[in-house]
């Protein structure tokens, strides 16, 4: 099935670990009283970092073809990153409701 | 180039074009599915941002035990993932009671989590929280939200235990093989995956 | 090598018993035809509902015949009330967009012909996609079904924007049973259409015969399978955007509700919400959907052609592929231009007008392909190809259009006027509607074994093509002298000398859906008593023509088919077949 030398289940577990342990710095962050734009900013990317690493490892695609990955990944990233273009109107709607 | 062969009803041996992914269909459909949910849950979180950046008091109101309990489930969640990708193995090395125990422990902790989830919830009930009822008085889009965010996680995750129980049970009967349980793995790692979003999104972000 | 399963084997099994057969089927061909048989019911309904809605404009007074027993409140003496025309309208756009436009094009003739064209025995997912089919039509079933509930059919358009769809019973007739059965039809049709474009997918990337590579697949191929991934794409984020809408109607949610609405004298309770959001969330899935509907037909066209011009496209299989591909991702950057008057962020505006812009390069190589290709051309004029060549017309006059609304500024006197009616008819509902029926003409044969009558095809293509350039291009010039659309009457004297105009458009509008029965005969009739079709009676070159009429339980019968060049790789003068060895053009 894989093309390149699978891990061991040795390595998986080393991995969920590492998943935990980030989730771990996730709530740690939360609670550093961090202004609300940076602890945003610090779980997406945190967040994006675990789907990365669950999507290659967990989810298999780093031993499947990269066509998968070039096919899978673009096509959802490509809606996630369009869906953005509603937030200048979410922050209109905060400015208008405090009658700016 | 390799070809795949295709046995049809008919005796003859069909010779098709490889697949240019290397993977059996079903695991490209589910694929193919994991991209459009991943869309759907997409829009439904930022259906969240766009009412959170929009309302004027939205409030933090998740205390610590709130969180703990989030922090519970997500590590349920991952182990979950840890030993569906145990039974997975075990299948592929043909292994059939080593992949019982795991596929069986994947849906007990399946299970743990949504049965934390929604005792959850309840309490949050008790306390007041709705789709349209804040007991803090802050946005009433809070609940909507979070029940709808979540609800939609916990959706997948009870249909996702009811579809493991199905390979499980397909499996020993020998009509399911090895490919059904490493499709079912996809979308199990999946609802790991969206969590990993929802988790900070839904919990952290409103942390006391 | 990978561990193929042989369970496919059991699914190709030939079925027996009626209800196996023809009901439940999992053979790809029996839903193809089933789901085409739905949309020509779905677009006779929505044609008739199009012809009430152009009555009461000609002739507001009038009494429209059976309207007043259908709905006693909405129609009361068979006149509509201003909601009730809104409902017709509503009903005619959801059916239409819907249940006639992205379901026949796509999952009908694409359900038949991409398993035969690309050389296997049926579907990935033959099971998955009898359900898709049967979701369908419970989500037909649903629309329909709010024709009989007292209180009627939803009046917010197939757009359905929130606050109004949103609200609930409190906004009128309507709005309440008949606009919750409407997210749950549209609901049900997301899921079946995203089932259906897995299946797509999968299936041309998985099931191709020995020998198709992707660059000697068909161009319809290649526009179902660019549109699968569209509607995969789009589908996903308008199911979600439904039950939003559903949480806001049933579960007391404020998602698209904002505060301190009043309607109808009620104070609603709700608060926070923004109906801005709503229309971001349906146009992200809305545009997108109205090039899922022509993505198709461009297909068809493309497929179609080479056949009855007896050479290439111009530009070979590239050309008009990469033209797909660009308008399908393009498709996804430009929906606000829907919402130019919104009252979305100004800046938004550029944002979305500069793609809508770039959007018309692909469309234009794309038609102008189609339209040097006849250059040189020994044209056989058949109905097929008429409907093609009229699709060239139409999308090109619809196409214009579009530049005008594509401009802020331009669009905020145009929005919401008869112009913008005119533009998307000649886009979606003409040209797409023209490809659909030359892809009927053409494919008929295969699917039933028989061949429809030459001349009543070529009737019936040429009183409608004169007919819908004199309703919908008079439209355009209605829509430039400020006709408001979804108004049922005329409220403004500036409207009144629009009078005449409406009533002549509406007598063509009658004319032209009394030709549409001159296709359902010669399709009925066809069907039975047609003359037999031979295997490729059109000479044409992909392997659908190379089996028999209609095909076999599985496709080929059996045998091998291996491919040797693309559909459109042969010497001059010369059809060869897809299975055929021959010498393919130097740079095609």
């Amino acid at each position: 099935m894989s093309s390149n030398q699978e891990p061991g289940m040795g390595s998986y577990v080393g991995i969920v670990i590492g998943l935990m342990i980030i989730v771990g710095i996730e709530v740690l962050l939360t609670y550093q009283h961090l202004p609300v734009r940076t602890l945003l900013f610090s779980l997406l990317c945190l967040a994006c970092f675990e789907a990365f690493v669950g999507i290659m490892y967990l989810m298999h695609v780093k031993y499947e073809s990269p066509l998968l990955f070039w096919t899978i990944f673009p096509a959802t990233l490509f809606v996630l990153v369009l869906l953005n273009y509603v937030w200048p109107d979410a922050y209109r709607m905060a400015r208008m409701s405090l009658g700016k | 180039m390799s070809e795949s062969e295709l046995t049809m009803s008919t005796g003859h041996e069909v010779l098709m074009e490889a697949s240019p992914y290397r993977i059996e269909k079903k695991k490209l459909g589910m694929w193919i599915f994991i991209v459009s949910d991943a869309c759907t849950f997409a829009t439904f979180l930022f259906g969240y941002g766009y009412m959170r950046v929009g309302s004027q008091n939205w409030g933090t109101p998740f205390d610590f035990p709130t969180i703990l309990n989030g922090i519970i489930m997500t590590f349920v969640l991952l182990s979950s993932s840890l030993t569906m990708l145990a039974a997975v193995r075990a299948t592929q090395a043909g292994q059939k009671p080593s992949a019982n125990k795991w596929l069986g422990l994947t849906i007990t902790l399946g299970t743990v989590f949504a049965i934390l989830h929604l005792r959850e919830w309840f309490k949050m009930f008790g306390e007041g929280w709705g789709l349209f009822s804040n007991p803090t008085g802050g946005a009433v889009q809070f609940g909507a939200c979070f029940f709808s965010v979540t609800g939609l996680h916990l959706a997948h995750v009870i249909s996702g235990v009811i579809a493991l129980l199905i390979i499980t049970r397909g499996y020993n009967r020998g009509r399911y093989d090895t490919s059904h349980v490493e499709t079912a793995g996809l979308y199990w790692h999946f609802v790991d995956l969206v969590w990993m979003f929802v988790f900070p999104m839904m919990y952290l972000m409103n942390a006391r | 090598m990978h561990d193929m399963s042989a369970h496919a084997a059991a699914h190709h099994a030939p079925p027996s018993g009626f209800i196996r057969k023809y009901v439940f089927s999992v053979d790809h061909k029996v839903i193809g035809i089933q789901y085409t048989t739905l949309s020509l019911v779905a677009a006779f309904i929505g044609m008739a509902l199009s012809w009430v809605m152009r009555i009461h404009l000609g002739w507001p007074a009038a009494s429209i015949p059976f309207l007043g027993t259908l709905s006693p409140n909405g129609a009361p003496g068979g006149v509509p009330t201003p909601e009730y025309y809104l409902s017709l309208m509503t009903m005619h756009g959801t059916i239409m967009a819907f249940f006639v436009l992205t379901a026949a094009p796509m999952a009908g003739y694409g359900n038949f012909m991409l398993p035969i064209q690309v050389g296997a025995a049926d579907m990935a997912f033959p099971r998955l996609n009898m359900a898709s089919f049967w979701v369908t039509f419970v989500g037909f079933v649903l629309a329909c079904a709010t024709f009989i509930i007292p209180d009627g059919p939803p009046i917010s358009g197939w757009t359905a924007y929130a606050p109004l769809s949103a609200v609930g019973q409190v906004a009128g007739p309507g709005q309440g049973r008949g606009q919750d059965l409407w997210v749950l039809s549209i609901a049900l049709f997301c899921v079946a259409s995203l089932l259906g474009a897995l299946n797509f997918i999968v299936t041309t990337i998985d099931l191709r015969t020995k020998g198709m590579t992707l660059s000697r697949l068909p161009l319809s191929t290649w526009a179902w399978f660019i549109n699968a991934w569209v509607s995969l794409l789009a589908f996903a984020v308008l199911l979600p955007t439904g039950l939003l809408l559903l949480l806001d109607r049933v579960g007391g949610t404020s998602f698209f509700i904002p505060g301190g609405l009043v309607v109808n004298d009620k104070l609603l309770p709700h608060s926070g919400g923004s109906p801005l959001l709503f229309q971001h969330l349906f146009w992200f899935f809305g545009h997108p959907e109205v090039y899922i509907i022509i993505l198709p037909a461009f297909g068809i066209v493309a497929h179609l052609m080479p056949t009855f011009t007896r050479k290439p496209l111009v530009g070979g299989w590239k050309v008009i592929t990469f033209a797909m591909i660009a308008i399908g991702s393009l498709s996804f950057l430009v929906w606000g231009h829907h919402m130019f008057v919104s009252g979305m962020s100004p800046s938004m505006a550029m944002v979305f007008s500069v793609p809508t812009l770039i959007i018309t390069i692909p469309s234009v190589i794309g038609v102008l392909v189609f339209a040097f290709s006849l250059y040189g051309a020994n044209i056989r004029f058949t109905t097929p190809m008429l409907f093609c060549l009229g699709f060239i017309s139409l999308f090109i006059s619809g196409g214009i259009g579009g530049f005008f609304l594509a401009q802020p500024a331009v669009d905020s006197y145009l929005h919401a006027t008869s112009f913008v009616v005119g533009h998307f008819h000649f886009t979606m509902g003409l040209s797409a509607i023209f490809a659909t029926f030359a892809g009927f003409y053409y494919w008929f044969p295969k699917m039933w074994g028989r061949m429809m009558n030459e001349t009543l095809g070529k009737v019936h293509f040429w009183l409608s093509f004169v007919l819908v350039y004199c309703v919908f291009m008079t439209m355009h010039l209605m829509g430039l002298t400020g006709a408001v659309r979804r108004y049922s009457s005329y409220v403004a004297d500036f409207m009144v000398p629009q009078i005449p105009t409406n009533r002549f458009m509406t007598v063509a509008a009658l004319l032209l859906g009394a030709t549409q029965f001159i296709f359902l005969y010669n399709a009925i009739w066809s069907r039975f008593k047609g003359p037999k079709a031979a295997d490729n009676p059109w000479g044409a070159t992909t392997l659908e023509w190379d089996t028999t009429s209609p095909p076999p339980f599985d496709n080929f019968g059996g045998r091998q088919m291996t491919i040797h060049h693309g559909p459109m790789e042969y010497d001059a003068d010369a059809s060869v077949m897809q299975t055929s060895p021959a010498k393919s053009i130097a740079g095609t």
